[in-house]
């Protein structure tokens, strides 16, 4: 058995938690190893350490702050699932909209510019409405053309069947 | 009222695995925050501290890795308890007050997982059943994972006991 060997079973040996081969084979290279002996030593007093450490009583505030969280939560207005993180960017754009939407609404700015944009949009409208007009016009031109037009294909089928005979 | 029941429980943990009163606090106060708003996924068949137990070691890991704790140096060991050693000579009382404040100041170097099975074992004194089920792991790990935290605890001390001697 040698020193690495030993060194993985020092905890179990320590605890009581080896066979009795086993625990007999490290017991013998313990009393012939000094330096094994010597870490067996100083783990039963890192155990010791470990278990003599003092215990904190938490601080009064960090209490306060504790007792302070179930009646957060008990008296919580907003449902948890609508302060998930994700739902963050819907609503700064929601806020962002209403912002806009009460600028236009209320400030004297707003509304020069909601006129502006009035003003635009009846423009716009006409325009589509006189081009509209226009594409009447020219389709009833276009009809006028059209008996016409039949008519002389007509008289081209004729001449050409007056030919051929 | 869990507050009263584990408040104290917890800060020692996030105390003795940070090393600082001040982010065991912060830490305490997230962590039954965390407990807070989990409580509906608790399964009334597992046992409520293991449940704890895994919540807070999922905490203390993430927050590990999440911000690598850049300080380096735990709080200073402040014990009161040297006046308790008293009857077993003042030599053996100085040497086991300088092992706890070598063994705290060391759990910083243990890696964060090893360090916690470390605290739960020798520090709470759970049994390795406990640690394997509230750390999820196979009991086999839990045991190899104490002795190499005690392994290199023991290093120390007997690094620092060849300096004395």
């Amino acid at each position: 058995m040698n020193d690495a060997h030993v060194e993985e079973l020092l905890s179990a040996y320590l605890e009581g938690g080896l066979d009795g081969s086993q625990a007999a084979n490290v017991g013998r290279h313990l009393a012939s190893c000094p330096d094994c002996g010597l870490l067996l030593e100083a783990m039963k007093d890192a155990r010791e350490a470990l278990g003599a450490l003092p215990e904190l009583e938490p601080s009064t505030t960090l209490l306060r702050r504790l007792y302070a969280i179930p009646e957060k939560r008990r008296f919580r207005l907003v449902p948890d699932f609508l302060l998930r993180p994700s739902l963050q960017p819907v609503f700064a754009s929601a806020t962002a909209l209403l912002v806009f939407v009460s600028f236009l609404a209320f400030s004297p700015g707003g509304r020069t510019f909601q006129k502006s944009v009035n003003r635009r949009l009846h423009v716009g409208y006409s325009k589509v409405e006189r081009l509209y007009a226009k594409a009447g016009a020219l389709t009833d031109e276009m009809g006028s053309y059209k008996e016409t037009i039949l008519g002389s294909l007509k008289n081209v089928k004729l001449l050409k069947k007056g030919e051929e005979q | 009222m869990l507050v009263n029941a584990y408040s104290k429980k917890v800060f020692n943990m996030a105390y003795q695995f940070s090393g600082s009163a001040q982010e065991a606090e912060d830490m305490t106060q997230e962590i039954f925050l965390k407990l807070y708003s989990s409580l509906r996924k608790y399964d009334f068949a597992r046992n409520f501290t293991a449940w704890l137990l895994t919540l807070t070691k999922n905490h203390f890991i993430d927050e590990y890795r999440r911000t690598k704790w850049e300080k380096t140096q735990r709080d200073e060991f402040n014990d009161q308890a040297i006046a308790q050693d008293a009857f077993s000579g003042p030599e053996r009382s100085l040497v086991r007050e300088e092992n706890k404040k070598l063994v705290w100041e060391t759990l910083d170097r243990l890696s964060p997982e090893i360090r916690m099975t470390v605290i739960l074992r020798d520090i709470q004194g759970r049994t390795y059943e406990e640690i394997a089920e509230s750390l999820s792991l196979p009991l086999g790990t839990v045991k190899s994972r104490v002795n190499r935290g005690r392994l290199q605890l023991a290093r120390v001390l007997k690094d620092r006991q060849g300096e004395w001697t």
